[in-house]
């Protein structure tokens, strides 16, 4: 018998093959196992069980790790919008920081009018002008505010400077530094008195103190009204410079209690010139 | 007639006697298989695709009249036929006695197959008496050989 016989020859076999699995399979459905499932489905179980488990195991490594995409996607979103939400708060505590900076130096200055015995008026510093030959700084009020030429204006730690030109809604102030502004000037300590005026960046210069007044680095200068400007007992400076003159007289430097770099809020006295000579802000 | 009209019929004549057999005589129903006769017959007398066909039919019929477990008979019947028609094909079996032999055979290649089968289904073996196997066979044997003179005496 050849070993290699033709499909046609081996056909019945294969009939046969296949109508007995047809007719196992057709048994194993109705036949039930110990688990009460067919033989049918334990067999499919058992072969398909394998496959399904690696299927279900490849299906849960790609869930995986498109579940893990989208997490990072997700991340990465969170992360995107917390940045931002991060930056807004960090805006809005900037913004909060510098209402609290300003509520606290707009309270300073309130403190500073309600004791004062002369009218005044808050102003905000618009702007800062320097230039080599001028210190001055513009604010927010003008004549339609009241504000005159050569009113005072100060702030809480002293003297600022004056008004030198006014408009309808603004006004400019020449500041303490200014080369060209003049304020009549006292040592608070020995009562020494002079001309204190600008320097530019330098800070002030006090004139015309005599050779033999008692002075020392540290002293206080405060207005002393008889520039008829400004009202007495406003603190100007500290002198940090003292030198012997070459006219009898020294040669002494302030250094303006002001910080003029960080100017924001003043207040104007509403004063008339005959008026401020007289005023006593010493107390 | 054709011979798939010749095969059904005598299927339905088959099936006939086996429920008439069982249902009056059932004593002698126990001692004869209509159904092997007629697949042994095709065995010995046909192709093997016609034993097969023949032994799925049957076997279905069987099934379904007996109420037993759908295929177990056409399973028996298919691999029992197609296997003694083989080996058939290599004997002469025109004589009355080696189709008793077939018959008797059969008869016990069947019972032994659907002992395996239950085996492999897994279900709980009953294996029939030695006794009640002889008669079935003997049985078989005899009403084969009477219905084989018969139809040859009408073809």
């Amino acid at each position: 018998m050849s070993m290699n016989r033709s499909f046609p020859e081996r056909r019945p076999f294969f009939l046969l093959v296949l109508i007995l699995a047809s007719l196992l399979i057709l048994m194993s459905h109705q036949v039930r196992t110990g688990q009460g499932n067919t033989l049918l489905e334990d067999s499919l179980l058992n072969v398909s069980s394998p496959l399904v488990k690696g299927a279900s195991g490849g299906v849960g490594l790609l869930s995986g790790l498109w579940q893990g995409y989208v997490d990072l996607r997700g991340a990465r979103g969170e992360n995107l919008a917390l940045k931002s939400n991060l930056e807004r708060m960090e805006e809005v505590g900037r913004v909060g920081e510098e209402f609290r900076r300003e509520n606290l130096r707009l309270r300073d200055l309130l403190e500073l009018q309600r004791s004062l015995e002369i009218p005044s008026l808050a102003a905000a510093v618009v702007s800062l002008g320097v230039s080599s030959q001028a210190r001055t700084a513009l604010i927010n009020r003008g004549s339609k505010d009241g504000v005159k030429r050569d009113m005072p204006v100060i702030s809480r730690k002293g003297v600022v400077g004056r008004i030198i030109a006014v408009g309808s809604g603004m006004a400019k102030v020449q500041l303490l530094i200014d080369p060209n502004s003049g304020v009549a000037g006292i040592f608070q300590r020995s009562r020494g008195q002079g001309m204190v005026v600008g320097v530019g960046d330098r800070g002030c210069r006090m004139d015309y103190v005599s050779d033999l007044e008692d002075v020392a680095v540290g002293d206080v200068v405060v207005t002393s009204g008889l520039d008829e400007i400004y009202p007495k007992g406003v603190t100007v400076g500290v002198v940090f410079s003292v030198a012997e003159g070459d006219q009898l007289t020294k040669n002494i430097f302030i250094r303006p209690e002001v910080d003029f770099r960080h100017l924001e809020e003043v207040l104007v006295l509403l004063t008339s010139q005959e008026a401020a000579g007289h005023a006593d802000l010493s107390q | 007639m054709t011979p798939v009209w010749r095969g059904i019929l005598a299927l339905v004549l088959a099936a006939g006697a086996q429920v008439l057999l069982s249902r009056y005589f059932p004593a002698a129903g126990k001692m004869v298989d209509f159904y092997t006769v007629l697949v042994m017959y095709y065995a010995v007398s046909r192709r093997r695709v016609a034993v097969m066909v023949m032994g799925t039919t049957a076997g279905l019929v069987e099934d379904l009249l007996t109420h037993t477990v759908l295929g177990m008979n056409a399973f028996k019947k298919t691999l029992v036929g197609y296997v003694m028609g083989t080996l058939g094909s290599f004997f002469m079996l025109s004589q009355p006695l080696p189709r008793f032999g077939v018959l008797f055979l059969a008869t016990v290649l069947e019972a032994l197959t659907e002992a395996g089968l239950v085996l492999v289904l897994g279900q709980h073996v009953v294996l029939p008496s030695a006794g009640d196997l002889i008669r079935l066979g003997m049985g078989n044997g005899l009403v084969g050989i009477l219905i084989y003179w018969m139809v040859s005496k009408l073809e």
